[in-house]
């Protein structure tokens, strides 16, 4: 699906580090359907950080100005019950979270911590908001994408229960 | 602190001090860093090593100055050199000129005679007599321009190529529960400042053309030059137009032949020029990266000449800027902490 960004000749200039990062951008059901050019932009807002084992990345109550994809490793999302923190998810490479923080500046709903080391790539909302001012297609596909995945959201928990035991699976943070 | 760690601080304190010729270089170099950026994250859209990118742009640097050279330099060397042999005689003529008006203004009121004593050689004394007299110092102002020459495209070149594995780094060390706020507030303001550099030099750049085009026009001596100069006072808020009409003016009037009416159609020219940077330019160059009050504008740039001189008119606005920016975002963090006392029903559905 993703062809080389540089011709062949060319490939003692390219940096490996970037030319992975769009085509794993692209696995992530937040970014899908973006076209190639818009991806490798996408990719160059992203920072890159190795996180411990029981590293927390976000707390409930935070101010959420980030969106979050796992690279490496695992991530274990949790709220507060009044039995202890439960676990609404476990997520995996390619897997995002936090992408709330892209459209308002509401505190975390829930808590982020590493389950097995690994890498994050984040994106903070100034650059994700810079690169939307250019490119409207982002901002449509991105949005889009964040509907789809709220909807699915809503259907599953049309009353918004209390968190517990049995619950479902979180949605977007 | 333990006594290893205070010994270790005040090393470095004292290598920072030691080091301190390097901050003017270190500063223009992240401004030019800042303003080249943009090239870097398209070729990172391309997936290009850093150091292939950072080594083909300066490449191109240096071709299109060369060429810039062979294109413009004799024209600007011609128009500098004639303003040297000039320069003695006009700085009489302006004396004169300047002696004749104290004249009047001491006949009218004597008490100004005390202040402002005739035959005062106010340009001889003030401009002329500020140059390096001694070939010595001469040399030592040209070695001094010639390190900057050497050492801004030198720091540039190892920021851009080097900048993102530093920041990794820096990253890697922040605890991380605080890294997803401050580098937040990072990133905003680098934002604000690298939009403000690009818009102050593409501004500048546009100012400078407009008015060598303009006094071209008006067939004012030394276009070129003055354009040049224009466009690098523009950079300074309030008084780099100011300063730009005052130059191009004061030449006027010292050019046989151009009279009252020169100096009016310079007037007119950066007034022009004025309005269209106002309205025109600046919206699409500097646009939406200062929201200074205008009088916040203005006291930072009064300030920052007090404390650094004309290095402090130009960094005035942008230090302002990043300021009032940590405050907005600082107060906006509160007011989110302060949510988390009082969460609401109907945004638990989705946030």
């Amino acid at each position: 699906m993703f062809e080389q960004p540089l011709p062949r000749w060319l490939g003692w200039a390219a940096d490996p580090e970037q030319a992975r990062r769009a085509p794993f951008l692209a696995r992530s059901p937040l970014f899908a359907g973006l076209p190639r050019r818009l991806l490798a932009r996408l990719a160059t807002r992203f920072f890159e950080k190795v996180y411990h084992a029981d590293d927390v990345v976000f707390e409930e109550g935070d101010p959420g100005r980030a969106l979050f994809v796992v690279v490496e490793g695992s991530v274990e999302i949790t709220r507060a019950t009044t039995q202890g923190p439960y676990v609404l998810n476990t997520l995996g490479p390619g897997d995002a979270f936090g992408e709330l923080a892209l459209i308002d500046d509401f505190p975390r709903s829930a808590t982020a911590r590493v389950a097995t080391p690994g890498r994050l790539l984040i994106l903070y909302k100034s650059d994700f908001d810079a690169l939307m001012e250019g490119n409207a297609r982002i901002a449509v596909v991105v949005m889009r994408n964040l509907s789809r995945l709220l909807a699915i959201y809503a259907r599953r928990n049309p009353l918004a229960p209390e968190v517990g035991p049995g619950a479902e699976a979180a949605g977007p943070l | 602190m333990s006594a290893a760690r205070l010994f270790a601080w005040s090393g470095l304190a004292a290598l920072a001090w030691l080091a301190r010729g390097l901050v003017l270089p270190i500063f223009l170099a992240a401004a030019l860093a800042y303003l080249l950026s943009p090239a870097l994250v398209w070729a990172d859209t391309l997936a290009i090593r850093r150091s292939v990118a950072v080594g083909a742009l300066f490449t191109v640097i240096i071709a299109v100055l060369v060429i810039a050279g062979f294109l413009l330099g004799p024209g600007m060397f011609a128009e500098g050199a004639a303003l040297m042999d000039r320069m003695p005689g006009l700085a009489r003529q302006i004396d004169t000129g300047l002696d004749a008006v104290v004249r009047e203004l001491g006949e009218s009121a004597p008490a100004i005679r005390r202040l402002l004593p005739e035959g005062g050689h106010w340009v001889q004394r003030f401009v002329l007599d500020r140059g390096p007299g001694e070939p010595g110092d001469l040399f030592e102002h040209a070695g001094h321009l010639f390190l900057l020459a050497i050492l801004i495209p030198f720091f540039a070149f190892f920021l851009l190529r080097d900048m993102h594995r530093l920041i990794a780094v820096a990253m890697d060390r922040l605890p991380p529960q605080h890294v997803e706020t401050s580098v937040a507030v990072w990133r905003e303001l680098n934002g604000v400042i690298g939009r403000y550099i690009r818009g102050v030099v593409l501004d500048g750049l546009v100012v400078g053309a407009l008015a060598a085009l303009g006094l071209w026009a008006a067939r004012v001596p030394y276009p070129l030059l003055l354009g040049v100069f224009a466009g690098l006072a523009n950079v300074v808020p309030f008084v780099g137009p100011l300063l730009s009409a005052g130059a191009a003016g004061l030449v006027v009037v010292l050019t046989p032949g151009q009279g009252l009416a020169g100096v009016g159609r310079v007037v007119a020219l950066f007034l022009v020029i004025k309005v269209l940077d106002d309205t025109i330019i600046q919206p699409f160059t500097i646009g939406r990266s200062v929201h200074l009050h205008p009088a916040l504008l203005l006291g930072s740039v009064v300030v920052g000449s007090h404390a650094l001189g004309v290095l402090g008119m130009i960094i005035a606005v942008p230090v302002a800027t990043v300021l009032q920016e940590t405050v907005r975002l600082l107060l906006e963090h509160r007011r989110v902490l302060a949510r988390r006392v009082r969460r609401r029903g109907p945004e638990r559905l989705v946030a």
